[in-house]
């Protein structure tokens, strides 16, 4: 135990005197945070819409200023025609055109369904996305309180229900996985090279000669940068807190007891990697490409899984980060417990015994 | 009974055919050789003669392909654990932490071998103090000369009293001054009784040694006090005799 304590005192004492890279470390984050937090939003307020209205009725009108009371629209044309909404698409620059049928009211009280139909410009995606969506969430508004007033309510075609996310921040997406790639860079890839720089620099030859417990010396490497880790988390969660008003819905200790479980994981990937490689260049390497990479592409964090081919899709069971983000967005914007992600858990906590196994029985063996 | 439980405990270190492979290729060739106790062991060799192979074997940092050893009383095969609590071990490469101090890493590497706190802080005071170093203790090693560094590693490595040390290429790159004292400290140790098992590429170094041996291609081809070797060889100096092996 005195051993693992001196050889735990002397791994802090490298990162603590290694200032540059401690505040690289502890930046990171943040900047990672505030930039996306930033300049990745996929909100979009006032955005320019058209609207032909064929029916100028009382609803219509309703509709209109619901429309306009929501904030994501300015309505800055009223064309006459489908071809003068053309116009206006390429003209006014406006983004997104709806057309009222005509007869709206006698529609919804009489046949108890109108069709509203929403032209996107989707020469940029994202942004057709994101109106589309926007819009639906009004339309809903407007359905619902319109079969607030009639008894008995009409069905109406159309019921989207925006839940737990109804402003549709982007930082909700983004949080968690920017969390789960800060774990995995300062758990997996700075155990890695940590370990490995070690070898190169001949010192993992004196310790391993000495008759100190090798796992000592594993766990003095993985122990001080999971605490490193746990502060670089902290921070990106007040800071989401405070600046992006990111809500936390479930316990925060079950919340931080989940990060510990996926520095686990992912501190065991750095070990098994700096088992296999010999010199800190190898290290990041196979970090990145092998782990740094997958977690950004296959995490469902930037890109969505169920889009992927399917050959993808069963790939990204084998990285650890899908779990993760699944679990703690779970946990921060739904507020689930234990019972609703043990099985995320499990996975991560299975993941890591099986690593860490593999890899000090590679290490622990006399060559 | 008795006499021979005494010739056994002559030697500190005894090899028997020990061997190793890497696949195809044959790094130690079956060698066996003995050092007695207290004695300056040279254990000379071209690079890449397998030196380096045996002396990890020995260390039990490598598993041996075949044959047997004795260190320092302990089998090796089955009690490698206690060989590593006799043994002192250092690197041509220089191998303690730059980023540490002085007093830091032979605290370090004091308590990884179980030396007491109290026991441990008095040994580190008299050996810095031996050194003349006491007043550098909290200077961090990277800013230290490299013969200082190496010094302070043999320190470090005789820290928890090994009975046998292990110097691999101990000396290169160090000026003649400091290899002068850092000899003086291999015979002081010597003296004590601890058995030195040392490799150099230092003609010289290998006159002061009392024994040495020669490795050629994993092969031990001869072994034998100074005089002995050139006696045999007829030549003036260890480096023909040396010349005579490695010619390739």
């Amino acid at each position: 135990m005195k051993e693992l304590m001196m050889i735990l005192r002397k791994e802090f004492i490298h990162i603590l005197r290694d200032r540059i890279t401690l505040l690289l470390v502890l930046a990171m984050p943040v900047m990672l945070v505030l930039l996306f937090g930033f300049t990745i939003s996929t909100e979009i307020n006032n955005a320019k819409i058209a609207v032909l209205d064929l029916s100028k009725d009382s609803q219509s009108k309703l509709f209109l200023n619901k429309i306009t009371a929501s904030g994501y629209f300015q309505i800055v044309s009223y064309p006459n025609s489908e071809t003068e909404i053309d116009h206006d698409f390429k003209n006014k620059n406006i983004k997104l055109a709806i057309i009222i049928p005509a007869n709206f009211e006698t529609k919804l009280a009489v046949d108890k369904k109108a069709t509203i139909q929403i032209i996107n410009d989707v020469s940029d995606l994202n942004v057709a996305s994101v109106l589309n969506n926007y819009m639906r969430v009004v339309i809903s508004d407007f359905v619902n309180e319109y079969n607030g007033n009639q008894s008995p309510p009409i069905p109406f075609g159309m019921s989207t229900q925006m839940a737990y996310n109804p402003q549709m921040e982007s930082v909700y997406m983004f949080v968690p996985g920017i969390i789960a790639l800060i774990m995995i860079i300062v758990t997996a890839l700075m155990t890695s090279i940590t370990l490995a720089r070690e070898k190169e620099s001949g010192t993992m030859r004196m310790l391993l000669i000495t008759p100190v417990k090798k796992v000592y010396v594993v766990i003095g490497k993985i122990i001080p940068y999971m605490v490193l880790s746990l502060i670089c988390t902290l921070l990106i969660l007040v800071i989401s807190v405070l600046v992006f008003q990111m809500p936390i819905k479930g316990s925060i200790w079950f919340l931080l007891f989940l990060c510990f479980v996926f520095m686990l994981t992912s501190a065991s990937f750095g070990l098994m990697i700096s088992a296999m490689v010999n010199t800190q260049l190898d290290a990041m390497m196979v970090t990145m490409m092998g782990l740094f990479l997958p977690t950004v592409l296959l995490s469902g964090f930037l890109f969505p899984l169920d889009n992927m081919p399917y050959f993808f899709q069963i790939l990204a069971d084998f990285f650890p980060a899908k779990w993760f983000i699944i679990a703690i967005k779970d946990v921060m914007i739904k507020g689930t417990g234990f019972l609703g992600i043990w099985k995320y858990l499990l996975i991560l906590f299975v993941m890591a015994v099986i690593l860490i196994s593999v890899s000090l029985s590679r290490i622990d063996k006399r060559e | 009974m008795l006499l021979i439980m005494k010739m056994e405990k002559m030697y500190s270190i005894e090899v028997e055919n020990l061997t190793k492979k890497f696949r195809h290729f044959t790094a130690v060739d079956n060698i066996s050789f003995q050092v007695k106790k207290g004695e300056i062991f040279g254990f000379l060799g071209a690079n890449g003669a397998g030196k380096t192979t045996a002396i990890k074997m020995m260390c039990g940092l490598l598993q041996p392909t075949s044959g047997k050893a004795t260190i320092a009383d302990f089998n090796l095969a089955s009690d490698y654990k206690n060989i590593k609590r006799n043994i002192g071990y250092m690197s041509q490469r220089f191998s303690l932490y730059a980023d540490l101090s002085l007093y830091e890493n032979m605290q370090l590497f004091g308590t990884v071998y179980g030396i007491p706190r109290k026991e441990l802080k008095d040994r580190i005071f008299n050996s810095l103090e031996s050194l003349q170093m006491a007043d550098k203790a909290k200077t961090l090693v990277y800013s230290i000369p490299l013969g200082w560094k190496q010094k302070l590693a043999f320190a470090t490595a005789m820290l928890h009293e090994p009975k046998i040390v292990f110097l691999d290429e101990p000396t290169s790159g160090v000026d003649p001054i400091v290899r002068r004292e850092f000899w003086n400290m291999i015979y002081e140790a010597a003296a004590r009784g601890v058995t030195i098992f040392v490799t150099t590429h230092y003609m010289d170094e290998a006159e002061y040694c009392e024994r040495v041996s020669i490795m050629s291609e994993g092969q031990l081809k001869i072994i034998g006090t100074p005089a002995q070797l050139k006696e045999e060889m007829q030549v003036d100096a260890i480096a023909d005799v040396f010349q005579k092996f490695v010619k390739r």
